[in-house]
């Protein structure tokens, strides 16, 4: 008697897997390139001496002429906010770029028309800027009247407010501005499937 | 129990219950993250120590944590004060806990068990990803910050990759880390829900 094998079944868990989870996967792996490829960019010495450098020194314009509203008398030197009883400088980390990338990158890898990636884009500019005008303010202050509480406002606290905020603001895009583009044939969320609101 | 959906009743939008939500457990997240740091950087520094140490021959260096924050990093083969050769916060490398929980808590509508399994994922791999950052500082701090030593003992490309990968997991990957996790755990149900235009 002759053994029989089975007749070759097509290796369908890989192809299965990848339906199932395309949406999380192509959003994740848009987001960590996009992510890992502007900050590399931002990184590289021309783009951070000829963009970064100045934009940092424009924001610490900004937070000290804020300052100076607040009559904290400070002077602008580069980078550098000083004043009589404290001195910050603005360094990468601290100048929102950061949290305005990571937030552009989750608006360009969400599947959304053009019009409101761009609309996105441009509203979290402005607001995650705004935010961290308030952070670089009041660190100063903290700087100046609860020394010892610099260190922990400075990461802790601040860096976790402004992701925090530049998530809510991605959510309230997403569900507020992002027109969805036509979904593709066999998409769980197509038309057919997707949710009514 | 298993199949319960926890939460408050279902009032307002998805994405409304989300972002109320986040915020609420943004202050318990925070206090469990405060109260949990003297005993995390512990076991941190020595899993960082582990870690380095594997790839020493002989092993030589050492991770001492320091008033609760702080973490010295020690060579055994430099003598005298020049064993010690660097000092930094190690509670910054693992703030991005309090916005992971937040965010895992925060989604609504979601089994009790699916939700503990994701946070419990999700803990993992920030636990791993906090141990990589300790072990690319300490490779940073060896290869850049040590002045003729460094240069002695790791040529310019050693120097800008653990520079670099030092960057890139300190900065962007840290801070986008808990959006990172909480998209590929919950964007599908995300997507499902935000209101489509």
């Amino acid at each position: 008697m002759r053994a029989s094998s089975p007749p070759p079944q097509p290796n369908t868990t890989t192809g299965s897997a990848w339906r199932r989870y395309r949406r999380e996967l192509g959003f994740l792996i848009l987001f960590v390139l996009i992510l890992g490829t502007s900050f590399t960019l931002i990184s590289w010495n021309p783009v951070n001496d000829r963009v970064i450098e100045p934009f940092t020194a424009a924001i610490a314009r900004a937070g000290g002429a804020t300052l100076n509203l607040l009559g904290q008398q400070t002077t602008m030197s580069g980078t550098i906010i000083r004043s009589e009883r404290f001195a910050v400088n603005i360094r990468n980390g601290c100048n929102g770029v950061e949290a305005m990338l990571i937030y552009f990158a989750a608006v360009l890898a969400f599947p959304a028309t053009w019009k409101s990636r761009f609309l996105g884009v441009g509203l979290g500019f402005v607001a995650i800027q705004l935010i961290n005008l308030i952070r670089v303010v009041a660190l100063f202050l903290t700087g100046v009247y609860l020394p010892k509480l610099f260190d922990s406002s400075h990461t802790v606290i601040w860096q976790t407010v402004v992701i925090l905020s530049g998530v809510l603001l991605w959510i309230l895009w997403a569900n507020r501005f992002a027109g969805t583009p036509p979904a593709a044939p066999g998409d769980p969320l197509g038309p057919k499937n997707a949710p009514s609101t | 129990m298993a199949g319960q959906v926890s939460g408050s009743p279902a009032t307002g939008s998805w994405a409304g219950r989300l972002v109320r939500n986040l915020l609420l457990w943004l202050l318990p997240a925070v206090a469990v993250w405060v109260l949990c740091t003297p005993f995390y950087n512990r076991f941190l520094a020595l899993a960082g120590e582990r870690l380095t140490r594997a790839g020493e021959f002989p092993a030589v260096t050492r991770l001492y944590v320091q008033d609760t924050h702080q973490v010295l990093v020690t060579r055994s083969d430099l003598t005298g004060k020049d064993g010690f050769v660097y000092r930094f916060r190690i509670t910054d490398l693992h703030f991005n806990l309090i916005l992971t929980v937040a965010f895992f808590l925060a989604v609504p509508a979601v089994e009790r068990r699916r939700r503990a399994e994701n946070l419990g994922w999700a803990l993992l791999i920030s636990v791993v990803f906090h141990i990589l950052i300790l072990f690319f500082f300490v490779k940073f701090v060896y290869s850049t910050q040590l002045g003729a030593w460094s240069n002695e003992h790791y040529g310019p490309v050693a120097q800008n990759l653990w520079g670099f990968g030092k960057h890139l997991l300190d900065l962007p990957f840290k801070l986008a880390l808990p959006f990172i996790l909480w998209a590929g755990f919950y964007f599908q149900d995300f997507q499902q829900n935000v209101r489509r235009t």
